[in-house]
Parts: C-alpha cells; sequence; structure tokens
C-alpha cells in the first residue's frame, strides 16, 4: 500500500467520463478543442457581421461555424489520439463459463428459470435457431434434478 | 391543395430528414447525451429562422432516430448509449453473454419504433384533453413548477436528499443571475448545457487533482467482446413486427400506451417500474429477457415523446424534465421563442401550431427516423459499432464536447456565459455523483430559480 502512495501510477491512464483515456492524450486534446472551436467562432463572427445584414442571424451562423470547428477538432483529435479499448472478435458463447453465469443469474430472478414448455412455439423455434434451445432445456433439467434432493 | 402548406410540409420534411440523419450518427457515441446534442443543435435551427414546423420536425425525428442507434454501444459493446439507456443495460448483457447480442439489439430497436408510432398521436390526444386546464396552469405556473420540482425530485434516486438539495442548488443559480444582470447579460442555455455536461466537467476537475487522478487511474485499457452477427431476414428494410412474437408486441404497446400518459416522471424511473411489470408475467427466462428488453425500450421512447410532446401542445410550459432539457429550445429561444417569467405567457411552438399540425408533423418525424434509423441499426449495427470502438477515441469526443460548451457558453454570454457553464457543471455533476441529485432534478431547479422565486418573492 506505501510503495502506492510514494510512486506516480505507472500508466497514464485514467476513466473519465465512462471510458479509459490517455491524461497526456486528453489534455492535447482538449487544447485542440478549445483551440479550433473558439478560432472558427471569432474569426465567423468577425466575418459575418461584416456579411450578413441581420445581426441575429450573424450570431447565429457564427455559432454554427464554431460547431464545425468542433467536429473538426473531434476528428483530428480521433487521427492524432488512437482509441483506448481494446475489441475482440471472439464468439463468447463458446465459452461454457460465461454461459453458466448467465443461467445462474437467471435462475436467481424472481420468476426463475422457467420451463421451455411454456415457451410459445415461435419462441421455442427461435430459441432453436439460436442454438440455445438446449442449453436451456439441459439447465431446466439440472435444476428438476436438484430441486427433490433438498 | 394551398401552396404555402405544401411548402411547409418540404421545409418539414427536409429538416426532419436532416435531424434523422445527423442524430442516427450521434446515436452510434456512446456518451452523447440528448441535451448536450440535440438542444443546441435545434436551437440553432429556431435562430437561423427555420419556420416551426420545420424545427419541430427536425427535433423529433433526431430524437427518435438517436435513441434507435443508441442501443447499438449498449447491445453490441455493453456501454450504455446514454442515461435513458441504463436500465436495459443489464438485461442487454446477459443476452451478449449467451453470444446473442444481435437479438437483444433488434428486439430493443422494434420495440422502440413500434412504441414511437403509437407514442405520438397518443401524447397528442392526452394534451388535448389537458388543454382546457391550459389557462389555469399558465396562471399557477409558478406553483406548478415548484411542486414539480418537489415531486421530481422525491423520485429521484436521491429522494429526500434531492428534495432538500433543490433549494441550495436554486440559490446558487439566483446568486449566478444576478451576477450577470449586474452587466446585463441574460444567460438561459448556458445553465442547462451546464447541468447536462455536469458528469465531464465534474470528472475534469476531479483528475487534475492528484488524489481524484489516483482513483481514476486505470492500469489497462477496457476490453470489449463484439459477437459475430447474423442476419435473420431478406431484404434492406425489416418488419419489426416479425422481429417481435405475439406476445412482446403486445406488451410493447401496452406499455407505451400506459407510459404516453405519464410526462412528470423521468423516462428511467417509468421504464424500470413498467419492465418489472412485464417481467413478472413471462414465465420462461429467455422469453422474459427478449420481452422485457423490446417493451422497456417502447417504454423509454414512449415516455420521452410524451414528456417532450404534451407540455409542449397542452400549455407551452416546459413542465417535464425532457422539456426543461433537451427540448428547452422549442420553449425558449429568445428573442424568437419565450416564456415570460411573470405571468406564464407564451409564445413558442405552442402557439404557432395547431393540434393537427403537431399531429401531421410529429408522424411525418416518426416516420423519417424510421426509414434512416431503423434499418441502419438492423442492417449495419454490428460494422458501426465496430468503426466507433477502433476509429473514434474517447479523447476526440471529450475535445468536441468541451469545445461545444465553450462556444456555446461563449456564444450566449462571453467570459460570463464560460463562468456559468463552469459553475453549474462542476456543481451540478458533483451533486448527481455524490447525492444522486440527476440531470432532470437540475433542470426543473432551474426552472423554480427563474419562474418559482419571482412569485415567491412577491408574496413576502
Amino acid at each position: 500500500m506505501t510503495s502506492k502512495h510514494q510512486d506516480p501510477p505507472s500508466t497514464p491512464y485514467a476513466e473519465v467520463w465512462g471510458d479509459t483515456v490517455d491524461l497526456r492524450h486528453l489534455a492535447w486534446a482538449i487544447c485542440i478543442g478549445i483551440g479550433i472551436s473558439v478560432l472558427g467562432y471569432y474569426c465567423a463572427s468577425q466575418w459575418l457581421i461584416s456579411v450578413v445584414e441581420s445581426r441575429q442571424l450573424a450570431h447565429a451562423y457564427a455559432m454554427l461555424a464554431g460547431l464545425a470547428g468542433c467536429i473538426i477538432a473531434g476528428v483530428i483529435c480521433a487521427k492524432a489520439f488512437p482509441p483506448k479499448r481494446s475489441v475482440t472478435e471472439t464468439e463468447i458463447s463458446i465459452d461454457p463459463q460465461w454461459r453458466e453465469e448467465v443461467l445462474q443469474e437467471l435462475s436467481l430472478q424472481s420468476g426463475g428459470m422457467g420451463s421451455v414448455s411454456d415457451l410459445p412455439p415461435v419462441v421455442a423455434q427461435e430459441l432453436k435457431e439460436l442454438k440455445l434451445y438446449e442449453l436451456f432445456a439441459d439447465a431446466e433439467r439440472a435444476e428438476h434434478a436438484v430441486a427433490p434432493s433438498r | 391543395m394551398d401552396p404555402h402548406l405544401i411548402e411547409q410540409i418540404a421545409v418539414a420534411a427536409g429538416m426532419g430528414l436532416i435531424g434523422a440523419i445527423v442524430f442516427a450518427g450521434i446515436g452510434l457515441v456512446s456518451g452523447t447525451d440528448e441535451t448536450t446534442t440535440l438542444a443546441p443543435l435545434t436551437l440553432l435551427t429556431v435562430l437561423l429562422g427555420v419556420p416551426p414546423a420545420g424545427v419541430f420536425t427536425f427535433f423529433l425525428a433526431g430524437a427518435v432516430a438517436k435513441h434507435m442507434t443508441h442501443a447499438i454501444p449498449t447491445a453490441l459493446l455493453g456501454i450504455p448509449g446514454d442515461t435513458m439507456a441504463m436500465p436495459l443495460l443489464q438485461d442487454a448483457n446477459l443476452l451478449r453473454k449467451l453470444g446473442v447480442p444481435h437479438i437483444a439489439l433488434r428486439k430493443m430497436v422494434s420495440g422502440g419504433i413500434i412504441a414511437a408510432f403509437i407514442a405520438v398521436p397518443l401524447a397528442i390526444l392526452f394534451a388535448v384533453m389537458l388543454a382546457p386546464f391550459g389557462a389555469l396552469i399558465t396562471e399557477t405556473a409558478p406553483w406548478i413548477f415548484l411542486a414539480a420540482a418537489i415531486l421530481i425530485a422525491y423520485f429521484s434516486a436521491g429522494r429526500w436528499a434531492s428534495v432538500a438539495l433543490l433549494v441550495p442548488f436554486v440559490v446558487v443559480i439566483l446568486a449566478l443571475q444576478s451576477l450577470t444582470a449586474k452587466y446585463d447579460v441574460k444567460l438561459s442555455i448556458s445553465y442547462f448545457l451546464g447541468i447536462a455536461i455536469g458528469p465531464l466537467i465534474a470528472d475534469l476537475f476531479t483528475v487534475l487533482s492528484p488524489i481524484g487522478r489516483r482513483n481514476m487511474g486505470r492500469e489497462k485499457v477496457r476490453q470489449f467482446n463484439l459477437a459475430p452477427d447474423v442476419k435473420g431476414w431478406s431484404g434492406y428494410f425489416p418488419n419489426p413486427f416479425k422481429v417481435l412474437d405475439r406476445s412482446q408486441t403486445r406488451w410493447t404497446l401496452s406499455t407505451a400506451a400506459v407510459s404516453s400518459a405519464t410526462f412528470v416522471f423521468s423516462p428511467v424511473a417509468m421504464t424500470v417500474v413498467l419492465g418489472e411489470v412485464v417481467g413478472s408475467r413471462i414465465k420462461h427466462a429467455y422469453h422474459r429477457l427478449t420481452t422485457v428488453l423490446s417493451a422497456r425500450n417502447g417504454v423509454t421512447e414512449a415516455t420521452y415523446i410524451a414528456e417532450a410532446l404534451i407540455p409542449l401542445i397542452a400549455f407551452g410550459l416546459p413542465l417535464s424534465p425532457v422539456a426543461a432539457g433537451p427540448a428547452a429550445p422549442l420553449f425558449n429561444a429568445p428573442p424568437r421563442f419565450t416564456v415570460d417569467a411573470a405571468n406564464g405567457q407564451t409564445h413558442n411552438l405552442h402557439n404557432l401550431l395547431n393540434h393537427w399540425e403537431f399531429l401531421g408533423y410529429g408522424m411525418l418525424a416518426v416516420l423519417l427516423a424510421a426509414i434512416v434509423s431503423y434499418p441502419f441499426a438492423m442492417n449495419f449495427a454490428r460494422r458501426a459499432a465496430l468503426f466507433v470502438s477502433r476509429k473514434v477515441s474517447h479523447e476526440a469526443i471529450i475535445a468536441t464536447f468541451v469545445g461545444l460548451i465553450i462556444v456555446i457558453s461563449v456564444w450566449e454570454g462571453q467570459l460570463l456565459g464560460l463562468l456559468v457553464i463552469l459553475t453549474m457543471g462542476l456543481m451540478g455533476g458533483l451533486l448527481s455523483r455524490i447525492f444522486s441529485f440527476n440531470t432532470g432534478v437540475q433542470f426543473m431547479g432551474y426552472y423554480t430559480a427563474v419562474l418559482s422565486v419571482p412569485a415567491i418573492v412577491k408574496l413576502l
């Protein structure tokens, strides 16, 4: 514990607003975001006041320019800083442990697992197409096998 | 047909299409809530002088389109598309772990689209039924806002803490208002944008502090898994009534109808409660998961539409969390749309469109959103989720939103606008994090400060 207090975090990652960021990248991204959008807004408002007759309309268009600046800043940051996420594409349903977890959670819900014989035919068909029918039927049998011994 | 009407319909269709396309895209990026995106862009359409029909269609098509695509990160990656998707996350995650996230997505999106189509006419019907009380409501508006704020606060997760927090929260708003009044500046959007973006501002301040950084530090990047997709229909436009089975359609329709009548409760609360009701009636666990998901997403959609439309059509006063937040520019966008604090007089879409126009343009908006967003969410969800998670970094999203709040606040009130948005954001974000004093309650707090407090002061 004490070493944790003395050492600065070894990785610059942090969770901000619901996702992982690199703090140095974040600092740069915020500077870019503020810089481009504010620059866009001020340049546009200076230019528009001399071009557009109605002041109010010029003011509204300047906001549009500022918002366009935000989008540009976003695109630049997306190119400059890669996402800090790792996305895999495996079929997790193959993982028996995940499935086991889900079945356990479902049987603990109020209403329990229920019986496949209660399913309307369309839903039973849907489960068969998803190759999940047997999984639920087995789980149900296992539940019934345990129940009497209790 | 009247050429003027044809022109109005053409403008509305064009604006609705733009809204649907833009917000179908925005919905893919998780964390983008409606208030920070829909409110500024709707305000922009108002200020640029788009006719009332165009503004309304833009707003509604955008909202409905976004609600469909925000189901994509929720179902496929397990990240809530926004706060409204929170109650759906648990069931969606269970289906994801079973390896069938695409089923979760299809059920959600199909429930949403069916609900949207029935919510618009029903919400308008309820609004018309409430309209005779409009005069009474506008006269007593300050007190009704006060009562609504307390009610909504009590029903938020913070309960009595939220009710009590209304007092200091309103005081801070009043203090900020008198500060800006010294310089002849009157702000509105800066307040509710600050409230909406609060969690981000609070996080950015926290991460600046070494103690906060220690708590928020992460060793590794986040892990996501995207399961392979299976297409279950032929052609481009799937039939939502075939994606849902008969009992799912029935539950979605009935819960959406019920929630179309409610407009003061938070969409999240309605979604949770009605979802529980549906869940208790379904015997088998898998069928329960999919039915609850479709009904819940339908309820979210219907409550959202009702909360925006009923107060707008019946009273012209932003009397619900959605109306006070994301839909605020439909009510109040000075100098074009105004709500007079002193006597409850309004000049906004309530006065500019009649009931039939609301119905016609409302259905047009839902139709446009359905044409753009529904087949997109059904066909390209996986590719879109992969693109966003691999190409769009969170830093880029934060940069865009930091730029957005600065542009809007500086646009509205120069330096004072910026100070107000920072103060409101930091306070609102921290109160929401610590006490669950959520943004819906905060929006109502803002209107309490603007509308109720002057009336209370007059009594003293």
